[in-house]
């Protein structure tokens, strides 16, 4: 059991309290702000595939262009809209990789 | 520093330098909070400083909307007690008055070359209990702070002949 010290720099616990704390945000907070939560939770999680070595250069990417694009939910709906487009194209084209 | 170019040069930032912010600052941009007018002169506000890192961690826990890594919090609250003298209006008073003193606090931030972010989405019922804020105190608004790795660039703003009516509804500014 880890003591609550620990806790507060582990990783997974920090997602974990991300998830949940967004959970509860989403229900008053405007639509397009629970798929801004569930990207920017992507992007927590790819940091700690990382940490555990499960990263690869197209994963990294994914990451980058959630930095780089998860703000235009701030100014420009339908570009945000093709920034989530664009994130599951790339997404469809990791797994069709996959052996 | 022109009052118009504060105004209009103020960003949310939400990339931080990793520097401290001067305590005589910090009690700068306070002060420039509770010289904001207040309806009945209520001044229903309270305000959580906070610089200490692993509060400000466990803060970011809780609060989806925080980015970066602020050298300092300022959790804006309602005294719900003081506001209540403002009768059936006192809540929706107390909320303009309190985003009066968080702009006040914003632009003195600006003035003194410190970023700020203006946060609602956070956890109020978990940052009630980590930071032993009482029943009657609602907390509305974190205001991040700290020095901006860079400001970023201005959103449009809805033009002025969009918004302004003038002498009737409806009525557009003209040239």
């Amino acid at each position: 059991m880890k003591n609550t010290e620990s806790l507060l720099k582990d990783e997974h616990f920090k997602l974990l309290s991300f998830l949940i704390t967004s959970a509860r945000g989403c229900v008053n907070e405007p639509v397009l702000y629970g798929p801004l939560r569930l990207v920017d939770a992507a992007a927590r999680l790819i940091d700690i595939m990382k940490k555990e070595g499960k990263v690869t250069p197209e994963i990294e990417e994914l990451q980058k262009l959630i930095e780089e694009k998860k703000d235009l939910v701030m100014y420009d709906e339908e570009g945000f809209i093709n920034f989530l487009d664009e994130l599951s194209k790339r997404l469809g084209e990791i797994i069709k990789k996959v052996d | 520093m022109e009052f118009m170019e504060i105004i209009k040069g103020r960003r949310s930032v939400r990339r931080f330098k990793d520097e401290k912010i001067p305590r005589e600052h910090l009690l700068k941009i306070l002060e420039a909070g509770i010289w904001a007018p207040s309806g009945s002169n209520i001044q229903p506000w309270e305000f959580i400083l906070v610089t200490q890192e692993p509060t400000i961690e466990k803060i970011k826990l809780i609060s989806p909307g925080l980015f970066g890594n602020p050298a300092a919090l300022i959790i804006c609250c309602i005294n719900k007690k003081r506001a209540e003298k403002g009768g059936r209006l006192g809540e929706n008073t107390a909320l303009m008055d309190v985003s009066m003193a968080a702009q006040n606090m914003m632009l003195m931030a600006y003035s003194l070359g410190i970023g700020s972010c203006p946060i609602v989405s956070f956890n109020k019922t978990a940052l009630k209990e980590l930071l032993n804020i009482p029943e009657d105190v609602e907390p509305v608004l974190i205001i991040s702070l700290g020095y901006p790795e860079f400001w970023p660039k201005p959103p449009k703003r809805r033009p002025l002949e969009e918004v302004v009516h003038v002498e009737e509804y409806g009525k557009p500014l003209e040239g």
